[in-house]
């Protein structure tokens, strides 16, 4: 039977797919529906959000930064409470990162406001010391790319049902929605008024000059993003 | 035509070797540069203000790791592929003009895949899955170029005339199969410009799987394009090399056959190690753990194999570089196949996962093992494919004491920057408070950054040694006669 | 019985399947190796005679002799 095997590169083939493919098989596919239940008080991301999530992404922020607090006393301390799996029911891609060279960011909105990141991407070291971060400064100039942003949105509102303009449970009983707009004029438009609210706490004028023109640096939507980690 | 006898074609071969080592320099000077980057920050701006958007730590690390894996050590495996699958077949590609024009068509695919990566890369289009950075487009080009070298091995082992597949060749299948069922499953996307009706960037998409799921289908992939990419094809390379070389055959045989189906069946449950402590359910985490450690069975199968088949014929590693180059190569494999396991255990992990540790790991794997392996494959290659011999064995002598100092000076420095900051961010004061802001663990590791730089740098100068030698093997030194058999022929 | 213990059963039954299978390959290449079916090491051999003009050392046209025994 085994040498039988070994002669036929065609079955053999099959024989090495079967035990390979078993161990995805069992791990991964059982559990997908319950790994995507989102918790109670979890929004998908606005127009806005979801820019400046492309911008972290752009930038590889995740090579450096993790987005996942690890269940010990010395992390939760640290970062706040332990990540729970429905926390990033709205995550596509996941960006939990393998490696922190700088902290942790998954609950940054809670405890680093607009301003502090401000000046901390146009010069790192100078709001910590011995930073080892490099400077962002063309994310001031360069402009995000809601177009994007808002065809990602369409996309998965689409295809994988996340529920924008619905009712959203919140952790006291309330419920919210996060707004899409109904065409890409609209996210547009939707998108500038909450990077005004960003802009409002911003000390850069060629950031608020641009906003106030209608157009949308990088920086801010990064902003938006990192504010809405909680 | 008809009178002349009939020789093996290495004329893919040579197309992937050359691309070997332009991508190795590449993706090891990226490497260095990032290196130099995390101990003096101001080399970020290395061309300037102006370009420091493309010279960044953030938009070159994703090139480096991919000039790495998907330049250099995959390069390395076809060109490998197609040296030792004519030969253990003892079948010709020249007596196949199909299998000819496939061979080079992957060839030219793979460079243009290569091209699109880089730019794409450097502009920032990432999809921010680590090893699977590409968007769409390149995944598919990516996928036609996996198609055309699976139809090379299976085409080439159609016309075969040796009956039974030597085991090398059972490796190259499984890298094969493993990469392909791996990179289809986790590049799952839909394009975003197409799904919403033509707004946004046309190559841009969103990944099919959320969360919890993505991570995990993302570290399934992540872990095995690690054993499909730096361990399979890696050993597929030892078991003809070594055996080759030294003129001995493999020392077991059985073993050899027993360790390549342990390996299958354990390597891809071990991924669950790379998600401890995170949102996964619990007996996944522990069925990564348990599995990581069994694992060390099967390939220290291998690798004692491999020691073992240099039995009685120790002087050659004494007298013989390329030797040398192996049998550090299969020690090292030992050492991280070792190392990784311990590092899965919970325990361990817990301190070890998301420090310095983990990138010495990783790299005492891939400049010891990998690294090595690829470079005494090439060094053992190029007389034959190139008909002349080795230009300078002082030369390759030295090029191994000067790269193994770098990789011990990297893996060293690592332990210790990933132990001693792994254990400053669990550190408590005497009120239970955090010990340590976390700056304070960054600015300590500045000497270790230093070290680990200069171990770079210093396998960076090997590697270049070793470009060196092999462009002056095929243009200085005059054309071998003799029929070549095991040991390689070296020029003082 | 959810999905939860289908996936358990299905690990431990083919965990059990292959690791069976593993040892049945043992004692196949040991046993063999014995009563003198088919040496196994001999294959180690197809590494070192790699030449085109080498003869290979199980050939190709075996197989025919095989498939009219069969």
């Amino acid at each position: 039977m085994f040498h039988w095997l070994e002669k036929r590169p065609f079955f053999f083939a099959v024989a090495v797919f079967l035990t390979i493919a078993f161990a995805g098989l069992i791990e991964i596919l059982p559990n997908f529906a319950q790994a995507s239940r989102p918790t109670i008080g979890t929004a998908p991301y606005s127009t806005l959000e979801l820019a400046g999530r492309h911008v972290y992404i752009k930038n590889s922020c995740n090579a450096c930064h993790s987005q996942l607090i690890r269940p010990f006393k010395a992390e939760t301390d640290r970062y706040g409470h332990y990540s729970l799996s429905g926390e990033y029911a709205y995550d596509r891609p996941f960006l939990w990162g393998s490696k922190r060279t700088g902290p942790d960011l998954m609950r940054v909105g809670n405890y680093r406001t607009t301003d502090w990141h401000e000046n901390h991407m146009y010069d790192p070291a100078g709001v910590v010391p011995g930073s080892i971060m490099p400077a962002y400064k063309w994310m001031f100039t360069n402009i995000a790319d809601v177009d994007t942003a808002y065809a990602e949105q369409l996309t998965i509102e689409s295809v994988f049902n996340v529920p924008y303009n619905k009712p959203i449970p919140m952790k006291d009983g309330s419920t919210s929605t996060v707004a899409l707009a109904d065409s890409l004029e609209g996210a547009h438009a939707s998108a500038l008024e909450e990077a005004k609210l960003v802009a409002e706490d911003m000390k850069n004028q060629d950031v608020k000059d641009a906003v106030a023109n209608g157009q949308i640096p990088e920086i801010v939507a990064l902003i938006a993003y990192m504010n809405s980690l909680k | 035509m008809e009178n002349r006898p009939l020789e093996y074609d290495y004329s893919v071969a040579k197309l992937f070797m050359f691309t070997t080592i332009v991508l190795g320099i590449v993706g090891m000077l990226i490497g260095v540069i990032l290196a130099f980057q995390l101990a003096f920050p101001s080399i970020n701006l290395l061309l300037g203000e102006g370009l420091a958007e493309y010279t960044n730590f953030s938009r070159l690390r994703p090139l480096h790791t991919d000039a790495v894996i998907f330049g250099f050590t995959l390069s390395g495996v076809f060109a490998t592929w197609y040296y030792i699958g004519q030969r253990v077949l003892k079948v010709s590609m020249a007596e196949s003009g199909f299998l000819m024009f496939i061979g080079k068509l992957h060839f030219w695919l793979y460079v243009v895949g290569v091209a699109a990566v880089v730019v794409s890369l450097f502009m920032g289009i990432t999809t921010s899955k680590e090893y699977a950075e590409f968007e769409w487009p390149i995944d598919i080009a990516i996928v036609i170029v996996w198609v055309l070298w699976g139809i090379s091995v299976f085409g080439l082992i159609g016309i075969r005339r040796e009956r039974s597949l030597y085991i090398s060749i059972w490796y190259y299948i499984a890298t094969f199969l493993g990469i392909a069922m791996l990179y289809l499953f986790n590049n799952m996307e839909v394009p975003t410009y197409f799904a919403s009706g033509g707004i946004g960037a046309w190559y841009h998409s969103v990944s099919m799987y959320s969360g919890t799921n993505d991570a995990l289908v993302q570290w399934w992939y992540g872990h095995n394009a690690v054993a499909f990419g730096f361990t399979v094809p890696i050993v597929a390379m030892i078991y003809y090399f070594l055996p080759k070389e030294s003129g001995q055959a493999v020392y077991s045989y059985k073993l050899s056959l027993l360790s390549f189906w342990g390996l299958m069946f354990v390597y891809l449950w071990a991924g669950g190690h790379h998600l401890l402590f995170s949102t996964v359910p619990d007996w996944m985490q522990t069925m990564g753990s348990v599995f990581s450690v069994i694992l060390i069975l099967p390939s220290w199968g291998s690798a004692i194999n491999m020691l073992l088949t240099m039995k009685g014929e120790w002087q050659q590693v004494a007298s013989s570089p390329l030797i040398k180059f192996m049998v550090l190569a299969s020690t090292f494999y030992m050492f991280s196949t070792l190392e990784g396991p311990i590092q899965a255990i919970k325990s361990v992990n817990a301190l070890a996962h998301f420090t310095d540790w983990i990138v010495g790991h990783v790299h005492d794997g891939v400049l010891g093992w990998v690294g090595f392996m690829i470079m005494a494959a090439l060094f053992h290659m190029a007389p034959r494919v190139f008909k002349r011999e080795l230009y300078s064995k002082a030369l390759m002598t030295t090029q191994f004491w000067i790269q193994t100092l770098g990789v011990v000076l990297y893996f060293t420095s690592m332990w210790i920057a990933g132990i001693t900051q792994g254990m400053m961010w669990r550190a408590h004061d005497e009120f239970g408070n955090l010990a340590y802001s976390f700056i304070d663990t960054v600015t300590v590791l500045h000497p270790y950054y230093t070290i680990r730089a200069v171990g770079g740098l210093l396998y960076l100068i090997g590697f270049f040694m070793f470009a060196y030698n092999i462009y002056k093997t095929m243009s200085a030194r005059p054309v071998e006669e003799n029929e070549l058999q095991s040991a390689t022929p070296m020029a003082a | 019985m959810d999905i939860a213990d289908i996936q358990a059963y299905a690990y431990f039954f083919f965990t059990g399947f292959l690791v069976l299978v593993l040892y049945g390959y043992i004692y196949h290449l040991y046993s063999s190796e014995r009563k003198g079916e088919r040496d196994y090491e001999k294959y180690g051999d197809i590494a070192l005679n790699d030449e085109v003009t080498d003869k290979p050392v199980e050939t190709i046209s075996e197989k025919e002799i095989e498939k009219k025994e069969a």
